[in-house]
């Protein structure tokens, strides 16, 4: 090819794009916010229903199970979205566990583990009635014992809840998703073992995920308060510094392989309890969040499968009704010891229902690692969750407003 | 309502009574919370003397000591009451906190305790319902009748500085320094019906005038009044509204004691006579007191001089010393003048806590902190 040759223009408008459109992260977040968003505005104003359970609605109608715009690929494309959503929450979230209250009422520290133990034990033995192999039932009984934080964070916010079931109910969910993780991280470590992975592997692995992200929760706290202690008490400058450490905490857990939830969570419980001079002021990351908590359950929506619904309906129901029952008696049981006024340990126990998009996670990486395993869990845990990620923001809505903790308009 | 509430009722000489208005705060910026129901309900289910009420909105509650003829007694029950309440909160995760304003809330985040009394109020007043989440000490000294009741108050009237300036602990409202010692009652002036009571020198001339402005449809009972002083006859006492609650029981216990030997001395002594000239100053003097606390001026009526409100004070304690002494309150008149002589108020002290840590929220944690005592670590 000649000098002159290429200086000719092969067409004179090849400064348009070419189509399809190639991929690119911004217009994807871009478009799933605006997807996202319009979905949850229709179904808030048209059904008076949580906007998150528009988001997921768009999801599933976007994702596999609708018109399969939003595959693997692009899902994996706006996982960075999706983790920044989860570090900004579950951060939050660890702010809110309060030692100091546990200590004091003991009876909400006593409600807190029966509903663990007996949601455990609910599903398990539901499960194993039903012919599930132990294993798996252990599993999935594990899983379901988190709440999802997110949903019951954010149905709060948007309904600006205040009040004691609200607030309880964000400590039952912190300390019930770490439960879960570290219930299921164990058990799934067994499974190691059982498909011969070596004593090992079975082992370490456990201590290195719970460890390391603890020691990253604790490292990045430590950073927090002392740049705190240098900023002085400015809120906006605050405000950037605890959002870059988060950012910085979620990618660095991701890089080395920790968990996110449990790092982020972490630093939230230790930024907390280690600022014993008061060096951190208290700014709300959850409010600069809401355009990643929109595709955060977009998202969440695109990787459900309603075909799921149709192999594990049945053992579904089953699961959420027997979750159900462990989370009501654990928490009403103690009820009335515990600081709380007659008639809200329903409305708790209720307010506990949404299940962890946590499930999702952990029966994908199953999934992962031991394929076989993790289809048969997978039947069982997705199908639950499918339901539970559009029954349970309704159930949040029902039960907050009910107990009289929401803004009256938005009521 | 009938005229048979409106019978004063004759109390014993000089017992005392307190009401404190109180924030509810959260434990994580420390902003005001909502859960007076919740709260009430956890203090009943404890043992303890006095009463816990709620206030016009839910970030507010009020507690009520029984009737006390000394400040040793009152200052004990006082502490119980706190002691119960704050543990009570403790248990929800909730704070309590003493002085006349919160810091940084917004009035408009507040919403209305759900009673009938209270949401006619939010009809009638509109936005300043809510702006009334404002936090005051109330003190209840008993008298045989109405005449020594309306003379009292018209004696006391003289002396509202002192209690302002005393109890001044509200100098931060809606995120900002107000330049004010006691901000609060430029809030409560807002009010139709506040002020002071009509220059009448009997019961049956006030009665008169009361039933006037029912017949008008103003007012259907004294509560409708917001007076800065207000005779209430169905408790057979004369009630000092001016106080902002200070940062501690234990303080306010102080203002109820120099209140009763205060009101001795005038019913005892009846020192001076009822003088209009006293309403004629009575919005400037208030207005010192309110803006520069014991550093303010007023302008005596009866002796026509100028004088420092911290130097009024002091020369006051020691008038009515004897008094005080007869009614057990002499230490703890000793202990408010000591504090008055090193210029000490609430006020300066919620305002070093904001110069030493920077931040209102900081403010707000350790007005919570001095309130609650000891309840935070033990319970």
């Amino acid at each position: 090819m000649s000098a002159r040759e290429a200086c000719v223009p092969m067409n004179p408008l090849n400064y348009l794009p070419s189509f399809p459109l190639p991929p690119n992260p911004v217009l994807l977040f871009g478009l799933l916010l605006l997807a996202g968003f319009a979905g949850g505005e229709v179904v808030h104003r048209v059904l008076r229903l949580p906007r998150i359970v528009g988001y997921v609605l768009i999801g599933l109608a976007l994702g596999a199970s609708g018109l399969g715009l939003l595959g693997d690929k692009l899902v994996r494309e706006a996982q960075v979205f999706v983790d920044i959503a989860l570090g900004l929450i579950l951060f939050d979230l660890g702010r809110r566990l309060d030692f100091d209250w546990l200590r004091r009422d003991r009876w909400f520290a006593a409600t807190s583990a029966a509903e663990c133990a007996l949601t455990f034990g609910c599903i398990y033995f539901a499960l194993v009635y039903f012919d599930v192999q132990p294993l798996y039932a252990a599993v999935a009984a594990a899983i379901g014992i988190a709440t999802s934080p997110a949903v019951v964070m954010l149905v709060a916010q948007e309904l600006h809840a205040e009040g004691q079931v609200t607030e309880r109910a964000l400590n039952l969910v912190a300390i019930n998703s770490v439960v879960a993780f570290v219930f299921t991280t164990m058990l799934l470590s067994w499974i190691y073992h059982e498909y011969s992975a070596g004593w090992v592997t079975m082992l370490s692995h456990p201590v290195y995920l719970l460890a390391g992200s603890l020691l990253l929760g604790y490292v990045v706290s430590w950073a927090a308060i002392l740049l705190g202690r240098w900023l002085g008490k400015r809120e906006e400058l605050h405000f950037v510094m605890l959002l870059a450490l988060i950012v910085f905490a979620v990618g660095f857990a991701s890089a080395l392989k920790l968990s996110v939830l449990l790092a982020l969570l972490a630093f939230g419980v230790m930024v907390k309890n280690m600022d014993e001079n008061h060096d951190l002021m208290q700014v709300d990351v959850i409010k600069i969040g809401q355009m990643f908590f929109v595709v955060l359950f977009v998202v969440t929506g695109a990787t459900l499968h309603t075909s799921d619904l149709i192999t594990g309906g049945a053992i579904a129901v089953v699961y959420i009704l027997a979750r159900f029952i462990g989370k009501s008696v654990g928490v009403l049981s103690l009820a009335y010891f515990s600081g709380i006024r007659p008639g809200s340990g329903g409305l708790l126990a209720i307010a506990l229902t949404p299940m962890s998009g946590l499930a999702i996670v952990m029966v994908r990486s199953t999934m992962e690692l031991y394929p076989e395993f993790g289809a048969k869990l997978a039947a069982i845990v997705l199908a639950a969750a499918l339901i539970l990620e559009l029954v349970g923001p309704v159930a949040v809505q029902f039960a907050l407003t009910r107990a009289g903790e929401a803004r009256e308009e938005q009521a | 309502m009938t005229d048979e509430t409106l019978d004063f009722k004759p109390s014993s000489g000089f017992s005392m009574g307190v009401e404190l208005e109180l924030q509810i705060l959260n434990s994580r910026d420390y902003n005001l919370a909502r859960d007076a129901a919740d709260l009430i309900g956890q203090v009943e289910k404890t043992r303890h003397p006095g009463a816990v009420k709620p206030e016009i909105t839910e970030s507010m509650i009020e507690i009520n000591t029984s009737i006390h003829d000394e400040y040793g007694a009152l200052a004990e029950e006082l502490k119980r009451i706190r002691d119960a309440v704050a543990q009570a909160a403790a248990r929800m995760n909730l704070r309590i906190a003493g002085g006349g304003s919160h810091p940084f809330h917004k009035w408009t985040d507040r919403r209305i305790y759900p009673t009938e009394r209270f949401k006619r109020l939010l009809e009638v007043y509109g936005y300043l319902a809510k702006q009334f989440t404002i936090f005051g000490q109330h003190v209840h000294i008993g008298v045989p009748n109405g005449d020594a009741a309306l003379y009292l108050t018209h004696i006391l009237s003289r002396y509202v500085p002192h209690f302002i300036a005393l109890s001044a602990s509200s100098p931060f409202q809606q995120g900002e320094d107000t330049s004010y010692q006691s901000s609060r009652l430029n809030t409560v002036s807002a009010f139709p019906l506040s002020g002071q009571v009509p220059f009448v020198q009997s019961w049956s001339e006030f009665l008169e005038y009361f039933n006037r402005m029912r017949g008008f449809g103003i007012v259907e009972s004294m509560k409708d009044y917001y007076w800065d002083i207000r005779p209430k006859p169905e408790y057979g006492t004369v009630e000092i509204r001016v106080f902002d609650t200070p940062l501690t029981v234990e303080r306010a216990a102080l203002l109820a004691a120099y209140s009763q030997s205060l009101a001795r001395y005038i019913l005892t002594e009846r020192p001076l006579a009822p003088s209009r000239d006293v309403y004629a100053l009575y919005n400037y003097n208030r207005f010192q007191a309110c803006r520069y606390g014991l550093a303010g001026q007023l302008v005596d009526a009866y002796t026509q001089r100028r004088v420092v409100i911290r130097e009024d004070i002091l020369d006051m304690i020691r008038v009515i010393a004897r008094h005080a002494g007869e009614l057990g309150g002499a230490a703890a008149l000793e202990q408010l003048a000591a504090g008055v002589a090193a210029d000490g108020s609430d006020a300066r002290w919620l305002r070093e806590s904001y110069r030493s840590h920077g931040s209102l929220n900081d403010v707000a944690r350790m007005q919570s902190e001095l309130w609650m005592g000891s309840a935070l670590v033990s319970a």
